[in-house]
């Protein structure tokens, strides 16, 4: 007997996707997970452009991710020009990308995730009954939002961030306002923690090698080596390790490591720089390990953990901004005009950690500083043959199951990710056999 | 002091109208009235107003229109953060028992800004 289920939209992720899941006799007979975005071309869009318009034209691959990708571009572009920016300069670009994780979190976290743990429908069916919750992720949004205008000069696209610094410099007044409002939300970031390790997740080991960039003394934002409990390596050398491929279901590249599926994002950066966390999120993630009903491992691998883990960072997150606006408090903002570069045939590379694990840019400039080679990675196409391959090993743990549960709790697994497929609107069909 | 939140994409055409109007409306607005072009919904979280006064583009009518209830807008359920959108936002605030009034006022996607932008300024 054969049964399809169909679900106009996956909902409450990030773009076009579809799964076509084929269960035959009790055994998964095929699992496919593929993005039906559009394609995008960015890649050939900056061809030919001046590499001060990299960040501008790549922004726009999304909104949500819009300083991540300019971040990416301008350290990418700056790498190829051997050009090293001012510690002023870096640690502004390190306070933006933690108000878009803040905002990112907060948004996937209340406004995605929570509604399912709750058995919501939307944010807006429990807003009536959980508006104290709903206004931490307000609050967190705003605080993120705030972030980004005072240091990007626009709360989406910012315009502020170039090559070679920053064209616009915040006052030290407005520091000083960000870090009232930092304080403020904290929290709200630490009732996001609490309410999240309340909630009831399902056991599952996914088994990947969990991937992110470690630093030697912080929580690897911008800077360090893509590592996982196997093996670390330099991002020249990320070719080598990395190999994109293309399959005919799916206008997204997969990507893996050597062949191997890997997994992206925050309980990766968690899994590798959980000694860098800060004081307090040290004591939220002690609370999420010590917490029996959560079982919570260190090095957990149940992508389902990714959302306390987003929880921890939003903590992190808030306390390492604020540390960053004490040291402008105290040095002061120094009026650093944007630095005239000497242009010079290259290639360069970013990799950057970003709200949905690492991010990849490389330009290659001719002499003239025109593009003339272009390659982007994001984060969910890195996690995209993971959460196939996720769906494929969990589904036979409820195959028993009724038809609406098991198609819930596959939802639920992909959304834990919190993939971006880059606008809305998704498909899941499964077959039953 | 009242405030216009003005919503729509200037790089999109069958959006910037609104804009166009605001700037409009500018030009001969009188003391006491602040145009913000908003970029995104959740500035509407902050207004301190009891009244929210928005002006936005709405498909398909020809002649401005005023919105004075939430219940007026369609609202979709938050697909991914690409919705998060201004009904969404005014959903949400009068599902969390935000008690603020609104005014949308909806125009065309195109047409005479000033006759449009006379229009408006009378309802304000």
């Amino acid at each position: 007997m054969e049964k399809t289920i169909t679900l106009n939209h996956i909902t409450k992720i990030e773009g076009h996707a579809k799964l076509a899941l084929g269960i035959k006799h009790g055994k998964v007979t095929k699992c496919e997970l593929s993005s039906t975005e559009g394609s995008r071309y960015f890649e050939g869009l900056v061809l030919g452009r001046h590499y001060n318009e990299a960040h501008e034209i790549t922004s726009r691959i999304c909104g949500i991710c819009s300083c991540a990708h300019v971040t990416a571009a301008i350290m990418a572009i700056e790498d190829a020009l051997q050009y090293t920016p001012t510690e002023q300069t870096k640690q502004l670009r390190r306070l933006m990308t933690l108000g878009e994780r803040i905002r990112s979190h907060a948004t996937h976290l209340y406004f995605l995730s929570l509604p399912d743990y709750l058995g919501y429908e939307s944010a807006l069916a429990m807003a009536s009954e959980y508006k104290a919750e709903l206004q931490h992720a307000l609050n967190l949004i705003r605080a993120g939002n705030n972030m980004i205008k005072v240091v990007g000069a626009r709360d989406l696209h910012p315009v502020s961030a170039a090559v070679g610094g920053w064209l616009k410099l915040p006052s030290q007044q407005q520091i000083v306002e960000l870090k009232k409002l930092l304080i403020a939300v904290k929290k709200d970031a630490v009732k996001t923690c609490k309410l999240f390790f309340t909630l009831s997740y399902p056991k599952f080991e996914s088994k990947a090698e969990c991937f992110s960039l470690v630093g030697k003394n912080r929580y690897a934002i911008l800077d360090g080596w893509f590592t996982s409990e196997k093996v670390s390596f330099n991002k020249q050398q990320y070719r080598r390790f990395l190999q994109e491929y293309q399959s005919s279901s799916s206008t997204a590249n997969f990507v893996v490591r050597e062949g191997h599926r890997y997994m992206v994002g925050a309980l990766s950066r968690l899994n590798n720089n959980s000694g860098h966390l800060s004081k307090d999120a040290k004591k939220m993630l002690k609370l999420a390990l010590n917490d029996k009903k959560l079982d919570m491992k260190l090095n957990s691998h149940n992508p389902y953990m990714n959302n306390i883990a987003q929880a921890i960072e939003l903590v992190h997150c808030i306390d390492h901004a604020i540390e960053i606006c004490n040291t402008f408090e105290e040095n002061g903002i120094r009026n650093e005009p944007v630095d005239k570069i000497r242009v010079r045939a290259g290639t360069g590379i970013a990799a950057i950690e970003v709200p949905r694990g690492t991010l990849w840019h490389e330009y290659t400039i001719n002499d003239k500083g025109i593009i003339t080679k272009a390659n982007i990675i994001t984060p969910t196409a890195q996690n995209l043959l993971n959460i196939q391959e996720d769906i494929r090993q969990f589904v036979p743990n409820i195959i028993n199951k009724k038809k609406e549960y098991i198609i819930e709790q596959i939802e639920k697994l992909i959304r834990s990710y919190d993939p971006c497929f880059s606008c809305s609107a998704h498909f899941l069909e499964v077959k039953w056999e | 002091m009242k405030t216009l939140y003005v919503f729509g994409n200037k790089y999109l055409e069958d959006d910037a109208f609104s804009n166009d109007v605001a700037k409009e409306i500018a030009k001969t607005a009188e003391k006491g009235l602040e145009i913000k072009l908003c970029a995104h919904p959740e500035i509407l979280l902050d207004a301190e107003e009891d009244e929210l006064l928005i002006l936005d583009v709405v498909n398909n009518i020809e002649k401005p229109i005023m919105i004075t209830e939430v219940s007026q807008l369609k609202t979709r359920k938050l697909v991914s953060f690409h919705d998060f959108d201004v009904s969404f936002v005014l959903q949400l605030m009068k599902n969390m028992g935000t008690d603020k009034k609104i005014k949308i006022i909806g125009i065309p996607q195109r047409g005479n800004v000033k006759k449009i932008a006379n229009e408006v300024k009378s309802w304000i």
